[in-house]
């Protein structure tokens, strides 16, 4: 039953990683159509501002970036917003957990099949893997898509550094924690992985 | 599990405290319980200053320098040769100017960029310009100078608004960038 709990883990970890991934894959898009004549005369006419020697350039390129930046809209699925979205969820979920109904701790004797049965399926053991496999994969994204903003050379109090330690951190110790459940000592462990997590978000908020 | 809540303790006081120090110019408790974003530069909020900037060029936010910058860019004998222009304002103008720029300048601020600004500029320095800020000359190293200084609707990485079109609103993340003429420029 634990092993196949174990496995669980992993695919969701796998999916999640996947899908974060796949953030990058949604922001190339492919044109396949074929040039039509709008098309055509619009890049035409963009061309001929060159050739318009009369213009004044500098009203040329601010009337272009203005009506540039009105039609510009940020795209909304991106590793960043990915990545976001993961570590809200993430502490999100670490909340969820803590105040989930626990099932009756054991603690004279060893349980019975049934009774660990019990408590891998209650609430609490459930959104306990969810947070650690949604932290798995905020971490994979952060890493993928804010892997430019981090400079050791910086030092510690770089908030996107302390972001990255602090998340990183939190991250681990959720998941130590739900390996180390039912036992004893893994809520202090979740406790604090899940207020690293939350001040890693603060602090890049 | 006393224990264990000792040491839940200590740990979260190590964090906060660790959070302060990364925050330390503005008070702890006012940044903590501020639920809006302040992810990237304060959006410039005072009229005058808007206005007086942008009659030349873009409204630079304030949080783009460390107060010691402002403080040698904004005073009469600085503006009169304001990088090889003559910008002399009104004293009482320039003083709401100088003020309102010290006052929310990088070092002062605790929004994100503002702070990754002032962690990266060595406390000797006294940058006079924002394109040259170890910082911002690393975030755009990458960038080719098709894409920037042969590019004609760009020209510069001082014109930030012809690529960051949330400048404005003091935003400057990678998805808010469109560069003229290549569509596909991260790519």
């Amino acid at each position: 039953m634990r092993l196949k709990f174990r496995f669980n883990n992993i695919a969701a970890i796998l999916c999640l990683a996947a899908f974060s991934a796949s953030a990058y894959a949604g922001e190339a898009t492919l044109n396949l159509e074929f040039p039509s004549p709008a098309y055509t005369a619009s890049s035409f006419s963009s061309n001929l501002q060159p050739f318009m020697l009369t213009l004044n350039e500098a009203t040329t390129t601010g009337a272009l970036s203005t009506s540039r930046k009105a039609e510009f809209e940020p795209p909304f699925f991106t590793g960043s917003n990915l990545h976001k979205y993961l570590g809200l969820g993430t502490v999100a979920l670490a909340i969820a957990t803590a105040v989930a109904p626990k099932p009756p701790e054991i603690e004279d004797r060893l349980p019975t099949p049934a009774e660990v049965s019990a408590q891998d399926s209650s609430t609490h053991a459930k959104l306990g893997r969810a947070t650690a496999a949604m932290a798995a994969a905020t971490v994979t994204s952060g890493l993928i898509s804010h892997w430019d903003d981090f400079y050791l050379e910086d030092g510690i109090f770089d908030p996107d550094n302390l972001h990255a330690l602090l998340g990183a951190a939190g991250s681990l110790a959720i998941m130590y924690a739900v390996s180390k459940a039912p036992g004893e000592g893994h809520a202090g462990k979740g406790i604090f992985g899940g207020i690293a997590m939350g001040v890693a978000v603060k602090l890049t908020w | 599990m006393r224990k264990n809540t000792s040491y839940i303790v200590i740990l979260t006081c190590v964090l906060l405290v660790n959070s302060t120090c990364a925050v330390a110019e503005e008070n702890f408790i006012g940044w903590l319980l501020d639920f809006g974003r302040t992810k990237e530069v304060r959006p410039i909020d005072n009229e005058q200053y808007q206005e007086e900037c942008k009659d030349c060029h873009f409204a630079y936010q304030p949080g783009l320098l460390p107060a010691r910058s402002w403080e040698k860019l904004l005073n009469t004998e600085a503006l009169r040769d304001h990088f090889g222009d003559n910008a002399e304002i009104d004293e009482d103008t320039l003083r709401i100017i100088h003020d309102y720029a010290v006052a929310n300048a990088a070092d002062k601020s605790y929004y994100k960029r503002s702070r990754k600004i002032t962690v990266t500029t060595p406390e000797y320095a006294e940058p006079l310009r924002i394109t040259k800020l170890h910082y911002i000359e690393r975030k755009h190293d990458e960038i080719p100078d098709k894409m920037i200084k042969d590019n004609k609707d760009v020209k510069s990485l001082s014109y930030c608004d012809n690529c960051h079109t949330q400048a404005e609103k003091g935003v400057y993340d990678n998805d808010t960038v469109s560069i003229p003429n290549y569509p596909d420029w991260d790519d």
